[in-house]
């Protein structure tokens, strides 16, 4: 089982959090986002083969919703931290 | 079978992924449009992708008509393709149940069972007195947490052979004329113009100016590529089989509350899967947790296999699309095709999506069956409604 | 009467068997004795019996072969249990065994026809048959199906007693020889917490039955096991490695997960058998096999053995048999040195010896009844016309593979060494170590050697200790290359004789050739279409042998062939032990009892149990619609939100507005995403300033709360903070028009309606209990929701009850509470939404405020609402008022041609008792929904039933009872 980092907690079984997809960034929702530009965030993904950031929720730990830099081939972790620091 | 040919310096058509996706592509390309000058390039064996990795579950009790129609094809070219192929792929047509636990999961059978009657699909909903005739082996007492309330249940699907079908289209599309070569990886799709040109592989450039991405799992790596983004999710989907036992189970199983899908080969072996895991990767190790899980949930259902015994287990790719439906057809860069966006029902659409691309490179045209699953319905908000039943569904 | 254990020996040093004892089971219905301590495959050998099992494909006679659990061989039915390694399950009283894939007799088979002379399937047999005409495949099919499978299920069989433990250790040593021993120890010693796993009943490995170690080392060893700090897990199949070093075990019923910094695998080698005519007679057994019978069972395998061998263990083997006083007909072995220090004693005991020669054949109908042999040319290939030896066993020690699956699961690369004809690891992962014969030593020093120096590199990993110097490194790799080899790499060309490659799935020689030369040419392509490797023992007996021999068939090397993937779990696990106890737990809220007592039929909602009704739906709608009744709703989602920031945090969650709302009011509120989907519904009050109150779905309460905290630590949590009371309060709906007066009674709260009028939250004490109270009405009636704290809620809500009983309440359910928001027109989110619907469409555009600047699903919700939603959720009624459309059914629009084209569906209904009709919600298309009236189709079990669009509630539209 995957060991995943939460940045409260430490290293923790994954059994205790929720996966919640990559990192997109969300466009203020303001006449000057295009639908193109809205359907992007709604629905594109880069799905990177490798290192990319994603949201991880620590559901049986301590509710701490949190960003993770992983490999998505090796599942290894670079980092995590809360949203807002890098 | 098929035979190992010089790599050629352009085709006409390079499909990338030899699966039954790519490899019905180029059959029904070399078949019904007359066009061999076509190479199917895998990075590994053909098959040993999502096609060999897979249940092997056929059906076509989808939600929205859009959905059935398309997978009601399918069933109808598989029930034919022993024969068209000259190749037993062993389809055997043995029943689907998908059972519901809770009244709303009833509701949503209904509405399956009513638009796959209506679109002509042996598809009704059966009740507990019923079932226990379907399927005597069910556990029908009473479950505080999982009762069986009802059931889909859909006659004509069953089970395939899964390899035998990407080994049937491999032959008669080489046969024709169709170059295959394994071992062959892109890495990179050469786009001048908004037009594509031809693939770096591992063995070299080949030139062509229609090239169609059928590679499930890594449908993203091979668009970004040509510069494009998908609205695709790749995530490890896993499954296991058990010791091969004497034939006791006829129906496939499925029961989308408890995520797992339960049914017995022609070689005795229970095959059995879940719902993709609970986080994304491209990685295709196991995870134990994935056997505890279906282990507790396939005792729920049948409590006296406790004592058989998995005997392996083994993971795919799957691409998650946002509506739970594939992407397929033209993109924004000239030539380059997709077949992508499959999510766990991607092998059971292989011989109707393998036409229906032949017809839309052929004709460079998109056929209407396929026209919902266009990768312009993001832009257009016009996403199909097949997320309306999100549950499992194998 | 004739000896019942014919080939049992007098007693042996080291043997495990209880001599005093006896017990007795029965095999294919005949009754056996046994010794505690037996298996049931050395009872029946023992007994003198050769045939276990018939084979998969083609029903041929099987009897042991390896002893060690791997193969399929010795599969035997045990009661209701399918499969079992009979050589591994030990013997109990009255053990009722039989065996498995015989029909109608184990000696009579007559499926074994399939393998008549030499009419065997070809490869690929059936994707090449069975096809024309095509409508008798479903015939051909059950046939196949009939002859599938070996073992039988029985459906009696209960879930049974399974349990899961964790176990914690820094180190996990797996498998318990003599270099997993020395591992422990070392690691121990520096200071690591170890835990040592072995598959056998003690610890030993194959010191327990080989004879080239004395007794005393392994003595030696276990004494200093007993006294370190090892934890040691005998009889446990380790099933896995997983991520993250995450390690399964098994040991009987029960499964084990540890979470290990470093792992040694010392799992020692696996011997394999050789490629002969016949070479799956009953009577061939692999060396090692016959000496577990010989040293652990004091059984003898046969009466005339012919050891064959191209190793010192063959002749160590020998040398047991020879002491054991069981006749051997020859030693044939490949190597043309004589060196064994046996071979002098066994020449003097005139055991003819054959050097420089192979085993070709094996003759013999159900068993063996002679081995044919042949001088061989330094290639390999039989040279002369050969030699027949009268015997009736054959003991095979011709090669060994390392177990490494559980090494390459981890991510070890597989490298094959030429040298040695046996796989090695290269490079083996970070924190990982092989050692012992795993890892290519054969003499026990050496074993013992590498296992310290393996045991204290996983200390040195966790920095418990140094690494040990380079010099000893190399001095120890150096002595290991010196190593004598124990692996013949001999393999015939195919040539349309019966050699079995593959014994689970009754793969030859042949069938390989002919599966490569059809194109299926790569080791993974050659599995799938022959289906080598993929039975019980997947691959531990045939993978070394169908490499070696698809490398000799394509002129390739091994390495260059490659190897199939290794899967997990390395030995095939129960159902039950991987599932546990049955804990499906479900969610029960404070007066869960009460409810049974009254009677109450329950349903499962989300992850809660709700009385669904208490006997009957419909009394209990009128009666709420009439006098007073009470729900429990506490599975409802309850949150708090407190501090300053919290209205702005609601303005983005909900597309409703929130500033504005008065403390002490409570408005209804809606989530979406921001693909405008709607989440969920639910109240919000504002308690006090900085104190906000919400409710949500009962089944989306726990998503529900994961969203809010998502935005609230993205961003949008500035000055606020979200409490989950879902469980802290209970939560009852008194709903009817007596329900003022009811309320009235245990509260001294002014409930007029100036004081405490419709949409509103007070802090009321009921029944002496602090509770918040909402007047809000779901159903329609004047009602009061009251949310009290759980220790309490079944003190006030007996408290209702009985200050009820005078205005005639009762209980109500899920059942009527559907039905009475139905006569209300409301909508539940996820029964008459989907994962599709946005709130402009479902009826909720009033509650859409795009004018504000941002909320979750704004963006979305602006460009639907420029052309309008394509469908819309209305309420309906049938032309024919007693039928009631199933939910789910679909409405649709007859075209000319008679097609049915399908437009919307049903997503509620329900006869209305009140209104003595049929009524409920559908979705339709956009011009058809907005027009009250507009009559529709509805498809229903074949006919066509009329129905009208109704705007609105079907009752009270006004809502007077509810404000009265």
């Amino acid at each position: 089982m995957l060991v995943v980092p939460c940045p409260n907690c430490g290293p923790r079984n994954a059994s205790e959090f929720r996966y919640a997809g990559e990192y997109r960034p969300r466009p203020h929702p303001s006449q000057d986002v295009t639908d193109d530009e809205w359907a992007t965030y709604l629905y594109t993904r880069s799905n990177t083969l490798g290192v990319h950031t994603e949201w991880w929720f620590h559901t049986s730990g301590c509710g701490l919703w949190f960003l993770a830099e992983r490999h998505t081939k090796t599942n290894a972790f670079v980092k995590s931290y809360l949203w807002g620091a890098t | 079978m098929w035979h190992d040919r010089p790599l050629k310096d352009g085709y006409d058509v390079v499909i990338i992924g030899g699966g039954a996706h790519g490899l019905a592509c180029a059959h029904y390309l070399a078949k019904e449009h007359g066009v061999t000058d076509v190479a199917v390039l895998d990075k590994s064996y053909i098959g040993s992708g999502g096609s060999g990795r897979n249940t092997a579950i056929v059906r076509s009790n989808y939600l929205t008509p859009e959905g059935v129609r398309f997978y009601d094809e399918s069933v109808k070219l598989y029930e034919q393709l022993a024969a068209e192929l000259e190749f037993n792929v062993m389809f055997s047509q043995r029943g689907h149940l998908t059972l519901a636990h809770t009244d709303g999961a009833v509701r949503t059978m209904r509405r399956r069972a009513e638009v796959n009657r209506l679109q002509g699909v042996d598809s009704r909903l059966v009740f507990p007195d019923e079932l226990a005739h379907i399927c005597p082996q069910l556990d029908l007492s009473e479950h505080p947490r999982y009762p069986i309330m009802a059931a889909l249940y859909h006659p004509p699907g069953g089970i395939i052979r899964h390899d035998a079908v990407v080994w049937g289209f491999a032959n008669h599309a080489d046969r024709r004329g169709v170059h295959i070569h394994q071992q062959t990886e892109v890495t990179g799709v050469d786009v001048r113009d908004g037009k594509v040109r031809g693939v770096e592989t591992s063995r070299g450039y080949v030139a062509a100016e229609t090239v169609l991405n059928a590679t499930a799992g890594w449908g993203s790596t091979i668009a970004a590529m040509a510069g494009l983004e998908l609205p695709i999710a790749t995530a490890p989907l896993q499954a296991c089989v058990t010791e091969p036992l004497k034939p006791f189970l006829d129906v496939v199983v499925v029961s989308g509350s408890l995520h797992v899908y339960v049914s017995q080969s022609s070689r005795g072996e229970l095959v059995m899967g879940a719902s993709v895991d609970p986080f994304g990767s491209y990685s295709m190790n196991s995870s134990l947790d994935f056997v505890e899980g279906l282990a507790g949930h396939v005792l729920e259902l049948f409590p006296f296999l406790s004592k058989v015994r998995i005997l392996r287990q083994w993971a795919g790719l799957c691409e998650m699309p946002p509506d739970f439906s594939p992407l397929m057809g033209f993109t924004p860069v000239e030539g380059f095709l997709l077949d992508v966006g499959w999510g766990t029902y991607g092998f059971k659409a292989s011989p109707i999506c393998g036409k229906t691309m032949a017809e839309l490179i052929a004709t460079n045209t998109t056929p209407d069956l396929i026209y919902p699953f266009r990768l312009s319905r993001f832009a257009e908000f016009d996403l199909v409604g097949e997320k309306g039943a999100a549950s499992v569904g194998h | 009467m004739s000896d019942p254990t014919p080939t049992r020996l007098p007693e042996r040093p080291g043997e495990i068997i209880d001599r005093t004892r006896q017990v007795s089971f029965t095999f294919n219905g005949e009754i056996y004795p046994a010794h505690p301590g037996d298996t049931i495959a050395s009872a029946l050998s023992a007994a003198g019996v050769r045939t276990f099992s018939r084979s998969f494909k083609y029903h041929r006679p099987r009897g042991l072969l390896c002893g060690a659990g791997h193969c399929p061989n010795c599969l035997v039915q045990v009661g209701d249990e399918p499969n079992v390694r009979s050589c591994q399950r030990a013997v109990e009283q009255d053990m009722d065994v039989n065996p498995q894939n015989a029909w109608p007799s184990l000696d009579q088979d007559v499926m074994s026809l399939a393998g008549l002379g030499d009419r065997f399937m070809p490869v690929g047999f059936y994707y090449k048959t069975f096809m024309k005409p095509s409508q008798l495949w479903p015939h051909y099919e059950q046939a196949l199906r009939n002859a599938a499978g070996l073992g039988v299920v029985d459906q009696g069989t209960p879930w049974g007693a399974y349990d899961k433990q964790y176990l914690h250790g820094d180190v996990a040593v797996i498998g318990g020889g003599p270099s997993g021993i020395s591992a422990a120890l070392e690691a121990a010693e520096a200071g690591a917490n170890v835990l040592l796993f072995d598959n056998g009943p003690q610890l030993g490995g194959h010191l327990r039955w080989r004879s080239d170690s004395d007794d005393t080392s392994r003595k030696d060893l276990l004494e200093k096991v007993q006294s370190a700090r090892i934890e040691v897990y005998t009889d446990t199949d380790v099933l896995g490695w997983y991520q993250d070093n995450w390690l399964a075990a098994v040991r009987g019923d029960r499964l084990f997960k540890a979470r290990a910094k470093a792992i040694v695998f010392a799992t020692g080698t696996i011997e394999v058998p050789t490629l002969f005519d016949n070479n799956d007679l009953p009577g061939i057994l692999l060396g090692s096999a016959v000496q577990r019978l010989l040293n652990l069972y004091g059984v003898a395998p046969g009466r005339r053995v012919v050891v064959v061998t191209a190793n010192r263990h063959g002749w160590d083997l020998a040398a047991d048999l020879l002491a054991a006083g069981v006749e051997l007909a020859a030693i044939v072995d490949e190597r043309r040195t004589r060196d064994h220090p046996a071979s002098v004693d066994l020449a003097a005991a005139g055991v003819p010896i054959y050097n420089g020669s192979a085993l070709t054949g094996a003759r013999g109908r159900k068993a063996v009844s002679a081995a044919v042999i042949s001088e061989i040319d330094d290639s390999g290939n039989p040279i002369g016309p050969g030699r027949v030896l009268s015997c009736d066993t054959i003991a095979l020690s011709t090669g060994w593979e390392p177990a490494l699956d559980l090494l390459y699961t981890a991510g070890g690369k597989s490298v094959y060494q030429e040298n040695r004809a046996e796989m090695s690891v290269d490079p083996v992962p970070d924190g990982l170590y092989v050692a012992g014969s795993a890892n290519g030593a054969d003499l026990l020093q050496a074993r013992v050697e590498d296992g310290r120096v393996a045991g204290r590199l996983a200390a040195a990993h966790l920095e418990l200790t140094e690494p040990p110097p380079q010099q000893e490194l190399d001095k120890l790799a150096l002595e290991l290359s010196k190593e004598e080899r124990r692996t013949s790499d001999r393999i015939s060309a195919p040539d349309g004789k019966k050699r079995f490659v593959c014994f689970c799935e009754d793969v030859t020689d042949v069938d390989v050739d002919t599966a490569i030369a059809e194109g299926y040419d790569s080791v993974e392509l050659l599995k799938r279409y022959s289906t080598i490797s993929m039975g019980p023992c997947q691959g531990k007996m045939c993978s070394v042998n169908a490499l070696r021999l698809c490398s000799r068939i394509k002129g390739q090397s091994v390495q260059e062939t490659g190897r199939t993937t290794s899967r997990p779990p390395t030995t095939p696990v129960y159902l039950g032990v991987l599932a546990g106890q049955n804990m499906e737990p479900v969610q029960v809220s404070s007066i869960h009892d009460w409810h049974l007592d009254r009677g109450a039929s329950m349903m499962v909602a989300g992850l809660w149990l709700r009385p669904e009704h208490y006997g009957d739906a419909t009394a209990e709608v009128n009666n709420v619609r009439n006098r007073v009744g009470l729900i429990d709703v506490s599975p409802l989602g309850k949150f708090q939100l407190t501090g300053p920031g919290a209205p702005d945090l609601l303005e983005r969650l909900y597309i409703n507005q929130w500033r504005n709302l008065r403390k002490g009011r409570v408005r209804y509120g809606v989530m979406c995403n921001d693909e405008g989907v709607v989440l969920d519904d639910g109240v919000c009050a504002r308690v006090d300033d900085d104190t906000w109150y919400l409710s949500t779905t009962s089944t989306g309460a726990g998503t529900a709360f994961q969203w809010i905290q998502w935005w609230l630590q993205s961003g949008w949590g500035g000055n606020v903070h979200l409490t989950d009371m879902t469980e802290i309060y209970s939560a009852f709906n008194l709903a009817g028009p007596h329900s003022r007066e009811v309320l009235r009674k245990l509260t001294k709260r002014d409930l007029g309606n100036k004081a405490f009028p419709y949409m509103r939250i007070r802090r009321t004490r009921v029944a002496g209990v602090s509770c918040r109270v909402w007047r809000i009405g779901f159903t329609g009636e004047l009602s009061y929701e009251i949310h009290v704290p759980s220790s309490a809620g079944l003190h006030v809500w007996e408290a209702l009850m009985e200050a009820g009983g005078e205005f005639g309440i009762a209980p109500f359910g899920v059942e009527a509470q559907r039905v009475l928001r139905l006569e209300k027109g409301h909508l539940i989110v996820g029964q008459d939404t989907d994962a599709m619907s946005d709130p402009l469409g479902a009826d909720m555009a009033w509650a859409v405020k795009l004018e504000k600047p941002d909320f979750l699903g704004k963006r979305s919700l602006e460009r639907i609402s420029v052309d309008g939603p394509h469908q819309r959720l209305v309420g309906f009624e049938m032309t024919r008022k007693h039928i009631v459309p199933e939910e789910g059914l679909q409405i649709v629009k007859p075209q000319e041609n008679g097609k049915l084209n399908i437009i919307g569906w049903i997503s509620s209904s329900r006869f209305s008792p009140t209104l003595k009709k049929s009524i409920g919600l559908c979705w339709l298309p956009s011009d058809i929904g907005s027009e009250p009236g507009a009559t529709f189709t509805i498809y229903q079990d074949g006919r066509l039933e009329e129905a009208r669009v109704h705007h609105g509630p079907f009752f009270d539209p006004g809502g007077e009872r509810l404000k009265s």
